[in-house]
């Protein structure tokens, strides 16, 4: 099987629109435990191109390949979100707030 | 290849890893004292810096190579996710020296606090990241080793817990660390659909039969943003500051010398290797492809050293200003990209060590400085000089070779960059002009903590008993004090005789071009 043009596009479109999901969730998002929602979101976008241009490949290393960075990419957002809770524990002891906006002690 | 032998090849990494999972251990056992931690992983970093010295053939370690005899510079073999370069190689040593330089300034925390093992440990992974990405033949890989590198970052930056400012600057490198990967890794996978391999050099290889599609640019896009992010190339450089600002300084200083460079050496590796060498190189067909995207990042490159200098020049605030300066020197590195000679990128590769030592240094400075009860405005400074003299003219020293003057590694290093920029005439001439007028305008803003520090007297005459004291590093620490004093020596030595130095890059960056990885 091989991918055509418009299939291509159908699904890099699909992944472009939980990548946009994901960077909107990130920029608007105030509640720290949503802003991690959205960025879990956002990474998986890149595994869903991998698995599925692993899907299409054109012989079976190249798939292979693919299907082991969608795997790699799914243990790194995994640990990713375990620092990033991490940092909210610390920070809601000491402020008792996991409000992203009240982070106002270093001016931008 | 028997099992041995791929070790050996790793030595450094294995040492720098062996050196933090110690740390843990000993932590675990219950030993409690901070000098065990730290000497560790001090000696880790050490051990793994001769090796990586020896592998590069340098002069007294010349002969303990680990790596088995010809697999150095011959790329990577297959569908091999890692290759020894020596140009790779040159960067270990420019990272571990930073990670060596910071290990050994934080000898000299005496505070007993909890969990000042794991410090030592994130230092020591950290380190284990930055020296991966540079063997890596593989985008996946590098993007993977760069996040080792960053998600032990924030924790450093945040480790003190109970500092609101570090975790709130922990927090917004966080949310910027993670947006970064989740773009770098989406241009990862546009790359992967695009060309069926995420092999960098066999993506790099096949542009002189397919050229760029449409998903390739895209992926590149991705990645020049993901990574630009890492390297705070302009649009994406406004986290720097308040990261490097809010972080213990002593972890500033790693931020500013070690894990920005790791991603330099990424943005090499992604962008230079396929594009400009390999790419442009082989087929005239994409000749006017290669003109276009050389021109982007040089006006990426003169935006982020301007906008970098305007901001420092109006920054009251000692460690935002380092931040902004950091900023713009990462322009001139950008510089060696954009022209893509291999003097361009010797000069390059120079000014990314230089970078190390003195910034790295200085933030090491601000460190020792709030340590003696020196405020963070520039204004605090006031009269340093005359009350610190050895300090003082440590950092005046440093300040300077920022700005490049004579006799200082930074004046090495611009010269040659420049110089390579010059060379390749046409538009890069303007870029050449572009970067001696920003060296210029920097010069402003460093002569002014000069000024600060020698010309106005300190509040209250100084007492004989402090002027005396003052010319010791007394009250510093002894790991403080010999992390700054080396870097001082580096700066000064390599700026008189650069030779040797310029040596083992020029060679290194020889093998990378021709190569192309």
């Amino acid at each position: 099987m091989t991918l055509d043009p418009f299939t291509t596009a159908g699904l890099v479109g699909l992944s472009g629109a939980l990548l946009g999901i994901g960077l909107f969730g990130i920029v608007t998002r105030r509640n720290f435990i949503l802003l991690l929602v959205a960025i879990e979101i956002a990474i998986n976008a890149a595994v869903l191109n991998f698995v599925y241009f692993a899907a299409f490949a054109s012989n079976p290393s190249s798939g292979l390949n693919g299907q082991s960075a969608a795997i790699v990419v799914i243990g790194l957002a995994a640990t990713e979100i375990a620092v990033g809770l991490a940092i909210v524990l610390a920070l809601n002891r000491i402020r008792g707030s996991i409000n992203v906006t009240e982070a106002t002690a270093l001016k931008l | 290849m028997n099992g041995i032998t791929t070790a050996l090849e790793f030595l450094p990494e294995i040492l720098v890893l062996a050196g933090a999972l110690l740390v843990l251990l000993l932590d675990v056992v219950g030993v409690r004292r901070l000098e065990a931690f730290g000497g560790v992983i001090v000696a880790a970093f050490g051990a793994a810096l001769v090796a990586i010295l020896a592998d590069l053939s340098v002069a007294p370690f010349a002969g303990w190579s680990t790596l088995p005899a010809g697999s150095l510079d011959v790329g990577p073999v297959g569908g091999s996710l890692y290759a020894f370069t020596s140009f790779g190689l040159v960067f270990q040593g420019i990272f571990l020296s930073a990670a060596l330089l910071v290990a050994v300034a934080s000898l000299s925390r005496t505070s007993n606090e909890k969990g000042a093992s794991v410090f030592y440990a994130l230092l020591g992974i950290a380190a284990l990241g930055m020296l991966l990405v540079a063997v890596s033949a593989d985008l996946i890989f590098l993007l993977l080793s760069l996040e080792v590198t960053a998600i032990s970052s924030y924790l450093l930056v945040g480790y003190t817990r109970r500092e609101s400012r570090g975790l709130e600057a922990a927090m917004k490198f966080y949310i910027i660390g993670a947006l970064s990967a989740a773009l770098s890794f989406y241009g990862a996978s546009l790359l992967y659909g695009a060309y069926g391999t995420t092999s960098l050099a066999v993506i790099g290889h096949s542009y002189p039969s397919g050229g760029l599609g449409p998903l390739a640019i895209v992926g590149y896009a991705f990645l020049f943003a993901g990574i630009g992010f890492e390297v705070t190339i302009v649009p994406f450089h406004a986290w720097a500051v308040d990261v490097y600002d809010g972080a213990p300084t002593d972890v500033s200083a790693f931020l500013a010398g070690g894990t920005k460079k790791v991603g330099l050496f990424a943005f090499f590796a992604v962008f230079l290797v396929p594009l400009l060498l390999i790419g442009g190189g082989a087929a005239t067909a994409s000749g006017s492809f290669r003109d276009s995207l050389q021109i982007l990042i040089a006006v990426f490159a003169i935006l982020t050293m301007t906008i970098g200098n305007v901001l420092a020049l109006m920054q009251d605030n000692m460690k935002r200003m380092l931040a902004y300066s950091s900023i713009s020197q990462a322009g001139y590195m950008l510089l060696g990209v954009a022209v893509a000679t291999s003097a361009a990128l010797t000069g390059a590769t120079l000014q990314i060590f230089a970078h190390v030592l003195l910034k790295g240094g200085a933030f090491l400075v601000v460190a020792a400085a709030a340590g003696l009860g020196v405020g963070p405005m520039i204004a605090d400074w006031k009269g340093f000089g005359h009350r610190r003299p050895v300090l003082g003219a440590s950092f005046a020293l440093m300040l300077l070779g920022l700005a490049g003057i004579p006799l200082t590694i930074g004046f090495v290093s611009k010269f040659i960059l420049f110089a390579a920029t010059v060379q390749a005439e046409g538009l890069f001439l303007w870029l050449a002009i572009a970067g001696l007028l920003n060296s210029a305008l920097s010069v402003f803003y460093y002569a002014r903590v000069l000024r600060t520090m020698y010309a106005e007297s300190p509040e209250g005459a100084l007492t004989p008993t402090e002027e005396v004291r003052g010319l010791a590093f007394d009250g510093l620490g002894l790991g403080r004090a010999v992390a700054i004093g080396a870097a001082v020596v580096a700066i000064v030595g390599f700026g008189v005789d650069p030779q040797p130095l310029v040596q083992v890059m020029q060679a290194a960056v020889q093998h990378f071009v021709t190569l192309g990885i």
